[in-house]
This record gives structure tokens, C-alpha cells and sequence, in this order.
């Protein structure tokens, strides 16, 4: 089919909107509202192109192509148009001096800015209108500031069509139009799994996590404390976008050396912790197996997820793995036999984790598991800190960990992408069974991103039926697949986020398809990197069972790595 | 109400009425029943005009097992109230219409979506289609023909914008009433996905007057562009506010103010807004247009709903472009930017105009660069046409008369 675009003629195969007729063609159209996961909505109008013989400008997103259309994306027309929409649109995004883009969350990353001056607005003659809506402050993980809405419906569209948790609505009508969680209960009120993928999603500065720089602020400078950090595996190759490299560049020994800088008096890897759980959740899953216990194994790293199914699908809970996370194993760990070994209190101790995960603000107060970590802050907000502390990331020398707990296996790095707890369980539960040397330690068949990945493994003759799956939404299908009978598995990781903790709610902004490939294509060159990659060769791991924790599964392990659920419905 | 096309059947009870229609269509294929609608000329009365043949002709020639009628009987614009007077007076002849409708475009089901404001409407509607059922004409085989339609009340919940078929349809599927993208088009995947003909009150009357007869004499009144007749509503500032019909091209605007509607009330006639708040107004000095769909848009304007509102010259006029912005304000469905923020701004901008008693040339500016974007880019009707009104009022009176 033929179409000209500004009078240039080009060719397309099949039936195309004419947002992606254009991208082909190198021309940009400006868009707040597309997102290019989300179904195209066709709300904002700032992609409205003329078309030859039509009344009025069509959005782009949502029109198609047909055989010899005449499309003009910038005429004088479209100009002046969009150039009113944006002045609107600023305008009702409330910005006076108490809520200037020097505060904003997205003051690095904000559409708004970027669309405005792709259209080139110049001036704003409309006085800002504010809504008056106040604070949504009732989640541990996730803050609303609805004046900084635009209600362009991309949060609300991620929470039900990637994640299909729906606790975003849109309530009223015209000018009373606004965001909002059921009943207007808040956040924290309503059954939100707390993945922060809204966050990624915002335009604007109307969502952003629950900060805790302060407190880890604070607790720095207080010289009667001593502060450890962790970093998660997804951080370390997301950080270094927040200061303007490339996606995909690993920071791992400039984090390190970055996190000295700000004070802490030990620098931990989580990856240390997920050893320590492939470690508990490998021998859990044999346990299970041999015993007939409760399959599939559900892998509970996800705080998302694993809220996701407290919410949703409670009948499940016996399949979760009671494995904590690595993030509050580490907690754990350092909170009693860390802190042993250093003579210190638990009191004295502050534990800080840094990841690319928004829940993990949640998973923190769960009270299941209260008091392991003290602090949790986002890969956005670690970058935050290091700015304000005018540390140079990417050209402060590089460091390495603190021993033990920051010593790992390539296992452990490759929990940040989806498919890298099953990989790194398969490694151990295939030596531990068969006490053979695994040849091939790359699973293949379990990477990429995939929205669900199958594979059947055999270790010692037993065919293993394994799943992976990333986003909510494929849980839930996965989960009704096992229901019905459709499927059966044996174990089964899953991620609350797209991609994985690569693409957590916490990480850097934009955070889309391509960035996730690139940030998943580092962490398994880390992998690869290291010498050890099977967590039961991690030295760490072994003097710690055989200093505190005996064996895997044992008394100890118990108190200290393992959790319990609720049904939340 | 000078009757001329309507006017035998008003405020017959069903015991009179006897569905002459109906009963003609049912020894007529569909097709023969659509190329007489065509021939007649008739275009939706809901504002947007648009051939009802054609519509009907559509959806027929869709094959599908399920497809719908809806009759959209929720009237909003401010000054329209024609629909309200078929509904109370007609209500066999609308029903007719619907069921006709059904015939012709193979529908087997139709809904009558009823603004919830219409209390007593709502009311006598309800007991037609009761009766309809007693008497067969509603359900299966109706009259012992092969045909079976059913039939539902919707009551709307108070969103003018449903009255946008888009938004309607969503509002009878229980979401929200904003409009959807177009395409598709309802006539193609409309009410649950289904093709479906949103007809207007009138045009579904008119459509069942048209088929009592065996020759076409609604396509012999009013002009080449303009068949038949239409019912003005008539409110504002006249002696004798009412329902009119009216035959096309036979009377100006001036002839309808003035004969039908006994003249303004006040000093002199300030302005006339000849369709509804969402059509552009006619000062004084352009009264003298005779009252066809062409010849309203030659002069800026538009036949829109038939909501003819007549201003006195002592009117305070910024004080009626307020009650509009306000109105648009509050009854734009809020999805598309344009429409939300755009009647946000205008009022707020009429406002402090309304304050000070006077606009600047910068408020002239922004308002009109404002209806621009709206009118050009906004998701459906509503927008394109909200501020209409406003900017013309503007352009007619303000832009030269004032400056700072």
C-alpha cells in the first residue's frame, strides 16, 4: 500500500497506524499517551496529523493507513494545534512555584519537558488550573501527587493491561476527570502489588516511590551506627544510565566505590543472599520432590508477585517457595551471624538495600520479617544520593565488595533477569542430585524476555517441567493454566516485573523494551565473568553453613530464611 | 406545534394507533424498505445530519447473526427539547420506527436509551413497550409475521456526552460514558462489538411516518439538500416557546422567531442561536436565513439538534457565554486532552471576562486558538463542536468593540 507522507512517497506491506508509517519513515511525531507496551488509546492528540480530505486531524496512533492516503505530520495546522494542546497541558499540570520542576521525581526524566520542546512551545498564556487533590501517602512503596497528573491513563492502562492488577481507575468526568485507586482508598489501601511499573510509565512527577534517602541520610551521619549496605544484582548495570552512559554499562565497582564514598561502613552484595537462597530453595524444591510435598515450587524473590498472589490466587499459597528474598536473607544474615562475628549489636546495626524494586519498600515492613533491613532505596534514588554527595560515577576508580557477604557466583548476578533464579537452581539442584559436574551452565532455553518461558530440564533421568514467567498479566495466565489443568509444572519462577528486576519498578527512567535487553545482556556478561557461577561453590555460602547455619534446610535456616505467607482477599 | 407531517397521530393512545407503518414494511423486503428511506431523503436528526439510508443500508449488508438498534433518546443540549415531545406524545410512532429500523437492517434487537432527566418520558415509554409486548408487536413473530424484534428501556445516568453514539453505546455496556476512537464505526462494531444503527428520536419517527405511505411525500417537501420537515424547539426570550415542525427552505430563521414563536419577548432580537449550544449564533442582521441545513452553513452555522434559543438584545450576553463554558466544562467525558483542558481554560478565561465586563484582545487570542485545537483534534463531536458558540459570540460582538 502506497501512502505519501509530507509528499514523499513510501510503501508499506500490510496495514500499519500511521504513528508507526511515520517512525519508518524517520519522521517523529510527538505522543504522551502512546506507550509502546500499552494499547494505543488515542487521548492526548498531540500525534493528530492532517490527512489529505479529512474534516479534522486524525491522531496517528490509532489511525491506519490506507492505500494512497496523504498524510502531512507537520503542516501549519497540526503546528499550531498541538502547540495549544501542550500550553493546556501544562497548564494542567499544575506547575506554580510550590511545585516547580526543580523538585519534580522526573526532573531528569520528564516527557513533558522532552514533548514541549519537540512541538516548540514558547509560551504559556493559560495560568495553571490546579485540581486541589492531595498526597496519596498511604503506601510503603509508592507516593501519588495527583496535581502533577496529566491523566494521559498510562498507569492506569499498565496496572491492568501488562500487569492486570487494576487498582488504578479513572473516576469523574470533564474537568473533575482524575486518577485514582478504588474508592479512592489509597495505595496502600487497596490490593496494589506495589511493582512501581505505574512509576515507569508516568509522564510526569504524579508517581514516584516512597523515598528513604533521608533516613539513610541520617543514619550516616550517625557515628554510633554501622551501616552496611547490599546492592541488588539488577542495580549494577542500570545505574550508570542515571548518569548518561549508555544502557547496558556495568557499574558494579564504581557502585562500590561510590557507596564507600557516601560513608557506609561495609559494602554487601545481595547477590551473596541469592546464592544463600538457590542454596534453600534448590534443596527446598528436592525436598518437595522426593517427598511428594507441595508442586510446582513457586519462587517467592518477587514481593510483587508474591503479593500478587496473597491478593489474587490464595489457594496458591502453599506452592510459594518459604524461601525469603535475598534482599531480606541478607538482612537476616547480617543482623546475627555478621554481626556476631564483628562483636557489634543488632540495634547498632543499619542495613540498607539498594534495588531496582519498588516492593521491596513493602517487603521490608511485611511483619513476617520485620527488622531484617532498615532501609530500602531504589537504584533512582541511589543515584540520587550519589549526585547530591558530587560523586562522578562513571570515572570514580573502581572497587570491589567487602568480604564475606560480598562475595558471589555468577548465579547470584543472574537473579536480575527473568529466568536467572530458575538457571541458578537449576546449576546447584542438577550437582546436588546427580553429584555430577555440570557441563553446560547456560540454560538458554530459560533466558530472553519472553513473557512466559517453558522448558523441560533432565537431571538424572527425571524430565524436570520448568516455567518462567515475567509481568503480572502472564502470571495470572499461567496461573489459570495451572488451575484448569492446562499445564503442569514442577517449579516455577516468577517476576512480577517486565524483564525481571532488570525491569523493576525502582530502575531508571525510561526503562523500555530495549533498554531491558541491553541491561539483560550485561548481567549475563557478568556472569560469564566471574569464576564461580554455581552458588554451592561460593566459598561465603560454604563457610557459612558450616560456621552458623549447619545445612541447608536446618533448624537455623528456618528461623532465620524462612517466611510465611497470607491470603489477602 | 404546526403540524404537518406528524400531526394525525398526536397523543393517540394504542387503542387509535394501529402501526400503519409497520404494517406496510412487513410486505416489503428490507431493501425495499431502505431504498425508500434513501428516496426520501431523510438525514439523522441528532445534529450531525448524516444519510439514514445509507446508515441502515450498512448494517444490512453486514452478515451477522446479532446485530443491534439503538434509539438514542438522550437528549442534553441545552434548548432542545423535541425528542422529549415525540417521547411523550408519540411514543407508538418512535417505537414503530425502531422496530422498522430493525427490519430493515436485519436487527433482531434494539435498546431506547432514555436521558435519565426524562422522569415522564421515561415513564410512558416503558408502558408502550409493555403494551407492545401484550399486543405482539414487540417479540416474537410480531403481528404474525416472520419477524421478532425485542425491545429495552436504558435509562442514562445524566452524561450529556452519551449522547454521542460512541459514548451511548459504552454507556449501555456499563463503562464509562466517553466516546471511543473511530474507526470502527458503530455501523460496523458497535453495542457489544455488533453492527449497530444509533438512530436519533426524530429521524426513527420521521422514518416511520415516511413508510405509512405508498408514494413518498416527504421527499416532495423542503429543498434538494433538505427533504421533509423538522422539529424546532424553540425557548429563550419568544412569546410562544414550543415544539414546531417546520418543512425546510419554506420559512427563514426570522419567519420561524417570528410567526411560530410570537416574536421576542424584550426590546429587539440580540441574537439567535439556531441549533442547539453547540452551533454557531446568528446576530440580528442574519435572521433572514431560510432555515435548510445548506443554507445555515453558508452562514457559519448549523441546523445542529433544532434547539433554536432566541437572546433579547437586553441580555447580558457574557452572562449566557458563561452558563455555556460552565456547561461544556462540566459535560465533556474528560479522555481526550483537547476537550478536558480546553473547556476547562474557556471557562475559566469567560469568567474573569464575565467579571470584568469585557474581554481582551489577548482572551479573543487565546479562546480562539483554543476552539481551534479543539474543534480540530478533539476525539468526537462533543469537542469539535463545544466551543462553537463561544467563539462566535466573540468574533460577532467583541472583536472590534474592545481593546485595552
Amino acid at each position: 500500500m502506497k501512502v505519501k507522507i509530507n509528499n514523499r512517497e513510501y510503501e508499506f506491506d500490510h496495514e500499519i497506524s500511521i504513528l508507526d508509517a511515520t517512525k519508518n519513515a524517520h519522521i517523529k511525531i510527538p505522543t504522551l499517551c502512546y506507550s509502546e507496551k500499552l494499547e494505543p488509546f488515542g487521548s492526548c492528540r498531540l500525534c493528530s496529523v492532517e490527512i489529505k480530505g479529512e474534516r479534522t486531524l486524525k491522531p496517528a496512533c490509532v489511525t491506519k493507513i490506507t492505500d494512497g492516503m496523504e498524510i502531512f505530520t507537520h503542516s501549519q495546522r497540526v503546528r499550531k494545534t498541538r502547540k495549544t494542546i501542550m500550553e493546556l497541558i501544562i497548564a494542567s499540570h499544575g506547575i506554580s512555584c510550590n511545585l516547580n520542576c526543580l523538585t519534580c521525581s522526573k526532573s531528569g526524566s520528564c516527557e513533558i519537558k522532552e514533548v514541549a520542546e519537540e512541538i516548540g512551545v514558547t509560551e504559556i498564556r493559560v495560568p495553571p488550573i490546579s485540581n486541589g487533590l492531595s498526597e496519596d501517602q498511604s503506601s510503603y512503596s509508592i507516593v501519588r501527587e495527583p496535581q502533577k497528573c496529566i491523566v494521559c491513563n498510562r498507569c492506569v492502562r499498565k496496572c491492568s493491561e501488562v500487569q492486570s492488577v487494576n487498582i488504578l481507575t479513572i473516576a469523574n468526568r470533564g474537568p473533575d476527570t482524575y486518577v485514582t485507586t478504588f474508592m479512592d482508598k489509597g495505595m496502600g489501601n487497596v490490593d496494589c502489588t506495589n511493582c512501581g511499573q505505574c512509576i515507569l510509565e508516568c509522564p510526569t512527577g504524579a508517581l514516584h516511590e516512597v523515598y528513604q534517602m533521608d533516613q539513610v541520610w541520617a543514619a550516616l551521619s550517625d557515628e554510633s551506627k554501622f551501616v552496611i549496605v547490599q546492592t541488588a544484582p539488577a542495580v549494577r548495570v542500570a545505574i550508570s544510565e542515571e548518569f548518561d552512559a549508555e544502557p547496558g554499562k556495568i557499574a558494579t565497582k564504581q557502585m562500590v566505590a561510590g557507596l564507600r564514598l557516601l560513608g557506609f561502613d561495609k559494602v554487601f552484595d545481595t547477590n551473596f543472599a541469592a546464592d544463600l537462597t538457590i542454596m534453600e530453595e534448590a534443596n527446598e524444591f528436592l525436598e518437595r520432590f522426593k517427598n511428594n510435598g507441595k508442586l510446582p515450587l513457586f519462587t517467592s524473590c518477587s514481593p510483587g508477585w508474591v503479593k500478587f498472589l496473597e491478593h489474587n490466587y490464595p489457594e496458591f499459597i502453599d506452592n510459594l517457595s518459604s524461601c525469603k528474598s535475598p534482599q531480606q536473607m541478607f538482612g537476616a544474615i547480617a543482623k546475627t551471624y555478621y554481626a556476631n562475628k564483628l562483636g557489634i549489636s543488632k540495634e547498632d546495626m543499619v542495613v540498607v538495600s539498594v534495588m531496582p524494586c519498588t516492593a521491596k519498600k513493602f517487603e521490608r515492613v511485611r511483619p513476617e520479617m520485620k527488622g531484617d533491613v532498615d532501609y530500602v532505596l531504589t537504584t533512582r534514588e541511589l543515584a540520587k544520593m550519589f549526585k547530591l554527595a558530587g560523586i562522578d560515577l562513571l570515572n570514580v576508580p573502581p572497587e570491589e565488595y567487602d568480604e564475606p557477604l560480598g562475595i558471589s557466583s555468577g548465579a547470584g548476578a543472574i537473579f536480575g533477569a527473568t529466568g536467572g533464579v530458575m538457571e541458578a537452581a537449576l546449576r546447584t539442584a542438577y550437582e546436588v542430585i546427580t553429584g555430577e559436574e555440570l557441563e553446560k551452565l547456560d540454560f538458554e532455553a530459560v533466558r530472553g524476555i519472553k513473557g512466559i518461558k517453558e522448558a523441560t530440564v533432565e537431571i538424572d533421568g527425571i524430565n524436570l517441567k520448568v516455567a518462567i514467567v515475567n509481568g503480572l498479566g502472564n502470571a495470572r495466565k499461567v496461573l489459570e493454566m495451572i488451575k484448569s489443568g492446562e499445564k503442569e509444572y514442577q517449579f516455577v519462577e516468577f517476576m512480577a516485573c517486565p524483564g525481571g528486576c532488570i525491569g523493576g519498578g525502582g530502575q531508571p527512567i525510561p526503562t523500555n523494551k530495549e533498554i531491558i535487553l541491553k541491561r539483560m545482556q550485561a548481567i549475563y556478561e557478568i556472569d560469564r565473568s566471574l569464576p564461580i557461577r554455581k552458588s554451592h561453590e561460593n566459598p561465603a555460602i560454604k563457610t557459612l553453613y558450616e560456621e552458623f547455619l549447619e545445612e541447608p534446610l536446618s533448624e537455623k535456616s528456618h528461623e532465620l530464611l524462612h517466611t510465611t505467607y497470607v491470603a489477602r482477599s | 406545534m404546526e403540524r404537518i407531517f406528524l400531526k394525525k397521530d398526536l397523543g393517540k393512545s394504542l387503542e387509535e394507533y394501529d402501526f400503519p407503518g409497520l404494517k406496510n414494511v412487513f410486505k416489503m423486503q428490507p431493501q425495499q424498505v431502505i431504498s425508500k428511506i434513501k428516496e426520501s431523503g431523510l438525514r439523522g436528526r441528532g445534529g450531525a445530519g448524516f444519510p439514514t439510508g445509507i446508515k441502515w443500508e450498512t448494517v444490512l449488508s453486514i452478515e451477522d447473526d446479532t446485530k443491534f438498534i439503538i434509539c438514542n433518546a438522550d437528549e442534553g443540549e441545552p434548548g432542545t427539547f423535541k425528542d422529549r415531545f415525540l417521547l411523550e406524545n408519540l411514543p407508538f410512532k418512535v417505537l414503530e420506527g425502531i422496530i422498522i429500523s430493525g427490519y430493515a437492517t436485519g436487527s433482531k434487537y434494539g435498546y431506547i436509551y432514555i436521558r435519565g432527566e426524562y422522569v415522564e418520558a421515561i415513564k410512558i415509554v416503558k408502558k408502550a413497550i409493555e403494551k407492545l409486548y401484550e399486543k405482539n408487536i414487540l417479540g416474537e413473530n410480531i403481528l404474525n409475521s416472520d419477524f421478532s424484534f425485542d425491545l429495552k428501556l436504558v435509562r442514562g445516568a445524566g452524561a450529556y456526552v452519551c449522547g454521542d453514539e460512541t459514548s451511548l453505546i459504552n454507556s449501555i455496556e456499563g463503562d464509562r460514558g466517553k466516546s471511543r476512537i473511530k474507526p470502527p464505526l458503530p455501523v460496523f462494531e458497535g453495542l457489544y462489538g455488533k453492527p449497530t444503527v444509533v438512530n436519533n428520536v426524530e429521524t426513527l419517527a420521521a422514518a416511520a411516518e415516511i413508510m405509512n405511505y405508498d408514494n413518498n411525500p416527504y421527499s416532495e417537501m423542503g429543498t434538494e439538500k433538505s427533504r421533509g420537515t423538522k422539529l424546532v424547539s424553540i425557548s429563550g426570550d419568544v412569546n410562544k416557546p414550543g415544539v414546531y415542525e417546520v418543512e425546510f427552505g419554506k420559512l427563514t430563521v426570522r419567519d420561524i422567531v417570528q410567526e411560530l414563536a410570537g416574536g421576542v419577548k424584550g426590546e429587539k432580537i440580540g441574537f439567535v442561536i439556531p441549533g442547539g449550544i453547540s452551533t454557531e449564533i446568528l446576530t440580528e442582521e442574519e435572521l433572514d436565513v431560510p432555515y435548510t441545513y445548506e443554507n445555515l452553513q453558508k452562514m457559519g452555522s448549523n441546523i445542529g439538534s433544532g434547539g433554536m434559543i432566541v437572546v433579547s438584545s437586553q441580555r447580558n450576553y457574557l452572562e449566557i457565554v458563561k452558563n455555556v463554558s460552565d456547561f461544556f466544562r462540566d459535560e465533556t467525558c474528560g479522555t481526550c486532552f483537547p476537550c478536558r483542558e480546553g473547556n476547562k481554560n474557556i471557562s475559566k478565561i469567560v469568567s474573569d471576562i464575565y467579571k470584568r465586563g469585557y474581554p481582551t484582545s489577548k482572551d479573543i487570542e487565546i479562546i480562539s486558538d483554543i476552539q481551534y485545537a479543539v474543534s480540530s483534534a478533539a476525539r468526537c463531536g462533543f469537542g469539535e463542536s463545544s466551543l462553537n458558540l463561544i467563539l462566535s459570540l466573540f468574533e460577532k460582538f467583541y472583536t472590534k468593540k474592545v481593546e485595552v
